[in-house]
């Protein structure tokens, strides 16, 4: 008896076992989150393999070689210098070189030859330059560099002399940036002392484990020449990184001992918003020449997440409610789709903005001649805080900074000026207005206050450009200028708007496209992507704020309406258009 | 120094005390045995068993991942060709390319890609993410150049990387036109893997050895435990506890074996008690004959009795001398009846010890002077060694007159005429008697025979004189029946010695004797038999 109970053990045992070396085919669902969106610098890259000179190679086959192997960073430029003799031995072009891009590889040419000389002519299209701080300068041109080329003793041609032009620099085409450089931003405070302001640069991805201590030894080194005059760094002047080790996920910053007279707080803000850009660290420890320095608000272990009241879209708000100009005319704020007007009487304004702590509204007359300013609450009415000056201009649509500044540009055919009116003061001009000449469809200063993006009309084209506003002392002492154009990509924009610190969100056309369609691009200079499908009407105006839906003013025949995506955060969702009105806009 | 020294032969020394211990277990004992071997067994039987399907797993794992890295290569190479093969030269189109490979390459992918245009000397190809170009062996490339067009290859290799450490990985090649193209997998999902699993089948492994082991441990023990519990019991059969048996459980062979075991000590006991009947009968009918006989030897000792004193009366000279015959017969005839009585006495084990203190010289006196008569007639002379103080013990006087009337008798009949020494010697616990003869002695074997009944030196020699044969053995008797011994020593021309050794209390056990039993100055090889009460 007990052993037949043995017997049906051992084959009950003998079925389980069996069954358990086999791969499910069935049961329950199992659910699970997606993955982090994951960094753009987390994105496979890829590198070049360079390959040491021949001795059987031509002069121009030599430099072909040469400006090849420039574009691998690996081993410090190890493979390229083989290519030197002589006087240019001493090129060292370092982990951070300025960099002329050209479009295409160059064309080589021998312009002059004998047996133990050579000069070698590379000529090609230059689109423009990285400095030695990481900030890209467009600068279309045609360009040309000479390379001396000697015959060496031991046989084989070796580049003697190099082009002064890129001193240290390289010469790399668009695809070798593309391929070896990364976009990273790198955070400085605003003069208000509390807002960081990203500084995008391009930063050479020697490769991907060094990337942290480079993007601190970048953000050691100060903003770019473009942003500088703008921000604040808090890292005392020389202070160097001393190491950046990573253990498990958390990072430990070692700085030189000059950071001891800086302020940790400042310090730790920067670095931390910094350092959030690279999906491997979660954490991080701030030491200074070995000890650890701890900031008052968080322990002496930060999470990369933190310092959230410096961010450069200021503090986040749940749910910013969005204003429109509803059907009959009225400001109405839009709960769901439905607009409840807010003001008792039609609105005699367009292109309406409320400042961000809802005391007051502004807006255009129809005719865009006058800047109109009421209190929010109240019935006073609107009253004229700006009136045009020159003959035949007009006022781009107004927004107000985190002060309660009123911003406006004043533009007609090439020439604008920028006016800026403080809270309860009088409106003044700026006096240094780097747009000058220039026609300007719209100006949006970004909520750290520091950046500000225009669309200039600049050879007959709409041109997305980005410039920094410098406040000196007092606010008399503006100064705001050096817009870079920020992607050529886009033609005829017509209307812009903040998305965050590092998204427009731009109405424009694309190339031979010939509608207008709303688009997300990145400050930094990234790929621009489409924002929605469906049928639109004719958009002309954009709204966009930080975690809210982008919404646009569409005028077809007939009134106006305003339209959503279906789904939001989704970048491909659907457009709808449920809202009557126009000229949608959130509080700043 | 010496302290170490002290502990490092300290240690040796436990360590071999270790070692002859648990050799003596393994000796000892079955158990140890069979759970060692086993043990020893499994362990080699898991450990090939683990390593071979380990191998398999490898085996598959591999299988598996080179046919998906041939699939992945396959794919690539079709891109390649799709995009390559209609697209001018413009110096980046192998960078479009790669841009497209790379999606699915990185830490967090899957593999590494190389691509190499072999027409273009300028440089040497790309590669996606940290990889170094090294990691590519020379013999795939080499294998790759030779091969068709359209062919791939594989190879296992290592995987190098700018900045971190390398890893083993597969690497797979094909040519699309001019262009290389290699897919680099790292292997340390794969390794993982299979480290997990051998160390769950090394954990495994070792249960079931253990396990193994304890089963054995406990199928021994069932069949150990009734084979100790049988050899007790044979032990204690022999230490002659007849009763012993075996506990019979279940009907298997270990219950056959207890069976057939009280089978056997059942036939013993029973063949034991018979003999011990039978025995007793026959010293039952011994007794009994010699009671019966005594009456009517009684009537006939009367009669002849008479016969004697009237053998002068006789006119027959011849019939005189019959009477005379008959008397003496008659007297050895009544000795030895009585001999045998007493011997049926002893072994019917009816004698008892009529036990008191007495001074053993006293006694060797008195039965020295009886045998005097004879002796002188013999011509031997009696020497006596007695020590100055009395030597008491508790002793019962006529069984002690007996023994030492018996040994006189006996030296003095085969003293041939030389002298006899009799010695008395005392110590803590004993007393003890020796008679030294100087005749013919004993042949080798012969000193323990002297003790057997009826027992003669020369069978030829006519039983003329003296003894019936069963003096020495009624006397070893009797010296057992104090706790004593009584034993003989000879040699062939030297003579003999016989010792009588007597504890002083009665029935305390004898350690030793005061007197040694071949006697001082024999020469020659001694040779001897000693027999102890009781063996």
């Amino acid at each position: 008896m007990r052993c037949t109970r043995g017997v049906v053990a051992a084959v009950l045992l003998a079925v389980a076992l069996t069954g358990c070396a086999s791969v499910p085919s069935g049961g329950r669902v199992v659910t699970g989150r997606p993955a982090e969106p994951a960094e753009q610098v987390d994105d496979p890259y890829v590198r070049l393999i360079p390959v040491s000179p021949r001795p059987e190679w031509s002069p121009t086959q030599l430099v072909a070689g040469f400006l090849a192997a420039s574009a691998s960073f690996d081993d410090g430029h190890k493979v390229a210098r083989e290519y030197l003799t002589g006087a240019a031995s001493s090129w060292n072009p370092g982990p951070r070189p300025p960099v002329a891009v050209f479009a295409d590889r160059p064309r080589l040419e021998i312009v002059a030859q004998t047996a133990t000389q050579a000069t070698v002519k590379a000529s090609g299209s230059r689109l423009g330059s990285i400095g030695a701080d990481g900030q890209y300068t467009a600068d279309p041109k045609a360009a040309e560099v000479t390379f001396d080329v000697v015959k060496t003793a031991q046989g084989p041609w070796r580049i003697a002399g190099l082009p002064g032009d890129p001193n240290n620099g390289l010469i790399l085409t668009k695809s070798d940036v593309d391929r070896a450089f990364r976009t990273v931003n790198l955070y400085f405070f605003a003069p208000d002392g509390g807002t960081l302001v990203p500084n995008g640069i391009f930063l050479p991805l020697v490769n991907r484990q060094n990337l942290p201590g480079q993007l601190v030894r970048a953000l050691l080194a100060g903003p770019t020449s473009w942003l500088g005059p703008a921000v604040d760094s808090a890292f005392p002047r020389g202070t160097r990184l001393r190491g950046l080790r990573i253990e498990d996920d958390t990072a430990v910053v070692d700085l030189s001992v000059e950071a001891r007279s800086g302020d940790v707080d400042r310090m730790s803000a920067q670095l931390s918003w910094t350092l959030r850009q690279l999906s491997e660290i979660t954490r991080w420890k701030l030491e200074i020449a070995g000890d650890t320095a701890t900031p008052h608000r968080y322990g002496s272990v930060q999470p990369v997440r933190a310092w959230d009241g410096n961010a450069p879209d200021g503090p986040a708000v749940p749910d910013q409610p969005a204003y429109v100009l509803g059907s009959s005319g009225r400001l109405s704020r839009l709960a769901g789709d439905q607009p409840q007007p807010v003001l008792p009487q039609a609105a005699q304004v367009v292109r309406p903005a409320v400042s961000g702590d809802y005391k007051e509204v502004a807006g255009l007359s129809p005719a865009g001649d006058r800047v109109l300013l009421r209190d929010l609450a109240g019935n006073s009415g609107f009253r004229t805080v700006l009136k045009r000056h020159g003959a035949g201009t007009r006022f781009t649509a107004p927004s107000f900074d985190r002060s309660g500044a009123l911003w406006t540009v004043e533009t007609g055919k090439e020439r604008s000026w920028l006016w800026v009116r403080p809270r309860g003061g009088p409106a003044f001009r700026v006096s240094d207005w780097g747009l000058s000449g220039r026609e300007v469809v719209a100006f949006r200063l970004a909520r750290d206050g520091v950046r500000a993006a225009v669309i200039v009309k600049a050879d007959g084209r709409a041109q997305l450009r980005l410039g920094r506003i410098v406040r000196d002392q007092g606010s008399s002492g503006l100064e705001a200028g050096a817009f870079l154009a920020v992607s050529s990509e886009l033609v005829d924009a017509i209307d812009l708007a903040w998305r965050d610190y590092g998204t427009l969100a731009v109405l424009g056309r694309k190339g031979n496209d010939t509608r207008v369609l709303p688009y997300l691009i990145p400050v930094g200079g990234g790929a621009i992507s489409s924002l929605g499908v469906g049928a639109l009407g004719v958009p002309k105006t954009i709204a966009a704020a930080p975690g809210a839906p982008v919404l646009i003013g569409t005028k077809d025949e007939g009134p106006g309406q305003v339209c959503r995506q279906r789904a939001p955060h989704d970048l491909i969702s659907e457009w709808i258009c449920p809202v009557p009105g126009s000229d949608p806009m959130y509080p700043r | 120094m010496n302290a170490v020294r002290r502990r490092a032969r300290r240690c040796l020394a436990w360590l071999r005390r270790l070692v002859a211990g648990a050799y003596l277990r393994w000796r000892r004992s079955i158990q140890v045995r069979v759970v060692t071997s086993t043990l020893c067994i499994s362990a080699i039987v898991v450990a090939i068993l683990g390593a071979f399907l380990t191998q398999q797993m490898s085996n598959a794992l591999m299988d598996s991942k080179i046919k998906a890295a041939r699939l992945q290569l396959d794919e690539g190479l079709s891109t390649v060709a799709r995009q390559l093969g209609n697209q001018p030269d413009n110096g980046s189109r192998l960078d479009n390319v790669m841009a497209g490979l790379k999606a699915r390459s990185g830490p967090s992918g899957l593999y590494e890609v190389y691509i190499r245009d072999t027409r273009d000397s300028s440089f040497d190809g790309y590669s996606t993410n940290e990889l170094r170009v090294e990691s590519i062996p020379q013999r795939l490339r080499d294998e790759l150049r030779r091969a068709p067009a359209d062919a791939t290859a594989y190879t296992f290799g290592k995987l190098s990387y700018v900045g971190r450490p390398s890893e083993r990985g597969l690497i797979v090649g094909g040519k699309a036109g001019q262009f290389e193209l290699y897919y680099l997998f790292p292997l340390t999902q794969d390794q993982h893997t299979l480290t997990v699993v051998s160390q769950a089948l090394v954990g495994v492994g070792a249960v079931l050895v253990l396990l193994l082991a304890a089963i054995a441990s406990l199928v021994t023990r069932q069949v150990v435990i009734p084979v100790r519990l049988a050899a007790q019991g044979a032990q204690r059969l022999a230490e002659g506890k007849l009763e012993e048996r075996m506990r019979v459980r279940g009907e298997d062979d270990l219950a056959r074996l207890a069976r057939s075991f009280n089978e056997m000590a059942a036939n013993l006991q029973d063949k034991i008690v018979e003999l011990e009947e039978l025995s007793q009968v026959q010293r039952q009918f011994v007794s009994d004959v010699s009671h019966e006989l005594r009456t009517p030897l009684t009537t006939i000792r009367i009669a002849a009795d008479m016969l004697y004193e009237h053998r002068d009366t006789f006119d027959d000279p011849m019939v005189g001398r019959s009477a005379e015959l008959l008397q003496s017969q008659l007297e050895r005839f009544e000795s030895l009846l009585a001999d045998l009585l007493e011997i049926s006495r002893h072994d019917a084990g009816a004698a008892t010890l009529d036990a008191e203190s007495l001074d053993m010289r006293d006694l060797v006196l008195r039965a020295v002077g009886d045998i005097q008569n004879l002796a002188e007639h013999k011509g031997s002379k009696v020497l006596l060694q007695l020590p100055g103080e009395p030597c008491m013990a508790e002793v019962d006087r006529r069984r002690v007159e007996r023994i030492m009337r018996n040994l006189l008798v006996n030296a003095v009949e085969h003293g041939e005429g030389e002298d006899i020494v009799v010695s008395v010697a005392a110590d803590r616990d004993a007393v003890a008697v020796a008679v030294r003869d100087h005749g013919v002695g004993l042949r080798p074997g012969e000193g323990q025979m002297v003790f057997d009944r009826f027992w003669r030196a020369d069978p030829a020699r006519a039983r003329t004189t003296g003894g019936t044969g069963l003096g020495l053995s009624i006397s070893r008797e009797d010296a057992q029946l104090h706790g004593g011994w009584l034993q003989a020593w000879g040699e062939p021309g030297s003579g003999s010695q016989f010792r009588l050794s007597l504890p002083r209390t009665a029935g305390a056990e004898l350690r030793g004797s005061p007197l040694p039993l071949v006697p001082p100055g024999a020469g020659g090889r001694p040779l001897y038999a000693e027999l102890e009460a009781g063996e």
